[in-house]
């Protein structure tokens, strides 16, 4: 039986425990403290959360300020607010100034499903990808996560991570050990390669035991958890050694990880055939349950393993 | 930690004369610069760097700063540039490089070009104002946990830059927190890209506007050095409000043809043009 487990718990866990260590941590929230789940934290250190309301363009600034006077600051709200409202600061006052601020992008990709486009991002990784400086992750399990969080904070310079509020199977155990850059390969099969982005690692990885189990197909499976700085020469020799490439992720085909292995695959005319799963270019995402829009957008495991199918029935 | 020159009167006023003529210099070599921006914001920066603000230059030629400047009109990068060759920080000749290509002058800030004179990066509008709050919080907490003096934060904005809604959650912010230690300094020239600003988007009542919001403000000719200076030192830092000073400046200030004239926003002193302003800024 597998194990879930909230992102935001290895998120929060980890900047607890850095900040009992003695890291002089602030985490910055815009009205977001239940979406962050940082209650316990908030208890434990009133002083170091402050939140500044509903006003996001402020968060960004006044964390950038607070990175100036020497502090190592989190901001925590909801990607789309973060990354659609508080853009420039995001690009000026930490990318562009390489202050010390990791952003906590939360409820990414469709979390927020009925509540429709205006609460999705899924042009976080895209719109991220775009600016300078800085280092962006999606984890795509509890464990990872909390490895993420703790890289970012040993680093000085602006990171993003990619986060949720769903709880999403735990795929790494005690040993694993994050390193940024590299691909990590969850399952070593052959064929054809499934990427997938964090919060639907967990429907690829349903979707290769079910192609093992009831088609005897093995692929490989990898968590692209670490997209700047990403090892292209590790992720090209992988894809090398396979037929096919099939990414997923719950964010646009426009500047996702699709796009990325595509301009991998043309630049090293490396000659694959591709499937790239997400939210179609040129669309917001359609509004409902998630598991529904991820059916229909077929990046859920049902939709997955039909992709990996078809590559074997042409 | 004091400011290390502590000047007034007469040879405060020539420093900042001395900015102006570096302007002008400056921009007519690059022909480009905001030149009315730099020219009306020079008093001001004399003020602050020449009187106000406590730092140390260390040998290295880094500066230890107990206070902190934000310039986040950041257009008036210009001015700044001037004032830094007017410290000796940045060779006169090099002020010829701005703008052009490798300079470690760009058209805006850039604190990697300039460590670490440059606080942070600006040219978005609406930018520096947080970005202050969040220095000046930071400040408070430091000297909390360590008993040394607080640092005070000291963020020029233009008053056109006023109409971005970002400053006003950040003047919400620094009431809230208290952070007595933020000055904000606007330069009120009455001028922005297009226009007057009262034909653009009227910001009166400013000074209500401020006080509405939990601020102490005041109000300066923000042209005259002393004064500048002297409303500062006034400034009671144990009240727990933040503060604002409206400068009242004359765009394009010491050049009679550039004076509240709303080309000078974007334009160039020719080499006629030059001249006369040299000799204006010379004698005035």
């Amino acid at each position: 039986m597998r194990e879930y487990g909230d992102l935001r718990d290895g998120a929060v866990g980890a900047i607890g425990r850095l900040t009992e260590a003695g890291k002089d941590i602030i985490v910055m929230v815009a009205d977001s403290t239940s979406t962050a789940k940082i209650g316990a934290f908030m208890k434990a250190y009133p002083d170091r959360v402050v939140n500044v309301g509903i006003a996001e363009q402020n968060m960004v600034g006044m964390a950038a300020g607070l990175a100036l006077g020497g502090h190592t600051v989190f901001t925590a709200n909801a990607a789309p607010f973060l990354v659609g409202r508080a853009n420039e600061q995001v690009k000026n006052d930490i990318c562009y100034s390489a202050t010390n601020v990791k952003m906590l992008g939360l409820n990414a990709g469709v979390a927020y499903g009925p509540l429709a486009s205006t609460h999705h991002a899924i042009d976080d990784i895209s719109v991220m990808s775009g600016f300078g400086t800085v280092q962006i992750f999606a984890p795509c399990d509890e464990v990872e996560t909390a490895q993420v969080i703790e890289y970012a904070a040993s680093i000085d310079g602006p990171v993003y991570i990619r986060l949720d509020n769903a709880k999403f199977p735990i795929v790494h155990d005690a040993q694993y050990r994050f390193k940024p850059g590299r691909p990590d390969v969850l399952i070593e099969g052959k064929g054809v390669v499934v990427i997938a982005l964090g919060s639907v690692v967990g429907e690829a990885l349903e979707a290769c035991e079910a192609l093992k189990s009831e088609d005897g197909i093995d692929p490989t499976l990898i968590n692209l958890s670490s997209l700047r700085p990403l090892d292209h020469d590790a992720l090209a020799a992988i894809i090398e050694r396979h037929d096919a490439v099939v990414t997923v992720e719950e964010h646009s085909l426009h500047g996702g990880i699709g796009a990325t292995v595509a301009v991998l695959l043309a630049r090293r005319r490396l000659s694959k055939s591709l499937d790239m799963l997400g939210i179609s270019e040129g669309e917001f995402a359609h509004y409902g349950t998630r598991k529904g829009i991820r059916k229909h957008y077929r990046i859920d495991a049902a939709g997955i393993a039909q992709t990996v199918r078809a590559l074997y029935t042409k | 930690m004091e400011n290390p020159y502590r000047l007034s009167g007469e040879s405060l006023h020539r420093r900042a004369q001395e900015i102006r003529k570096k302007i002008c210099v400056m921009n007519s070599a690059a022909k480009s610069g905001h030149t009315g921006g730099d020219m009306s914001e020079a008093d001001i920066l004399a003020a602050l760097y020449f009187h106000v603000l406590r730092y140390e230059v260390k040998a290295d030629g880094l500066v230890s700063w107990l206070d902190q400047f934000i310039l986040s009109k950041g257009h008036g990068v210009g001015g700044l540039y001037a004032c830094f060759a007017e410290l000796g920080w940045l060779p006169e000749r090099e002020l010829l490089t701005y703008l052009k290509d490798d300079s470690r002058l760009p058209g805006h800030p850039v604190r990697q070009k300039l460590p670490n004179w440059v606080t942070v990066n600006t040219g978005g509008l609406g930018h520096g104002f947080p970005i202050a709050a969040g220095l000046a919080m930071a400040k408070q907490r430091h000297a909390g946990s360590t008993g040394d003096s607080v640092g005070r934060v000291f963020v020029l904005t233009g008053d056109g830059e006023l109409e971005e809604g970002s400053n006003w959650e950040a003047a919400m912010s620094a009431a809230h927190f208290e952070l007595s230690n933020l000055v904000v300094i606007v330069d009120r020239n009455r001028l922005q890209l297009a226009d007057f600003t009262h034909n653009i988007m009227d910001l009166e009542p400013l000074d209500d506007k401020f006080k509405a919001f939990g601020f102490e403000v005041h109000e300066v000719n923000g042209n005259e050095v002393d004064k500048i200076w002297k409303l500062i030192e006034s400034l009671d830092h144990e009240n727990r409000k933040p503060k604002v000073i409206i400068a009242n400046t004359i765009k394009g200030r010491g050049v009679s043809f550039m004076e509240n004239v709303p080309a000078w926003h974007h334009k160039f002193p020719d080499e006629d043009q030059l001249k006369q302003a040299l000799r204006e800024l010379e004698d005035a």
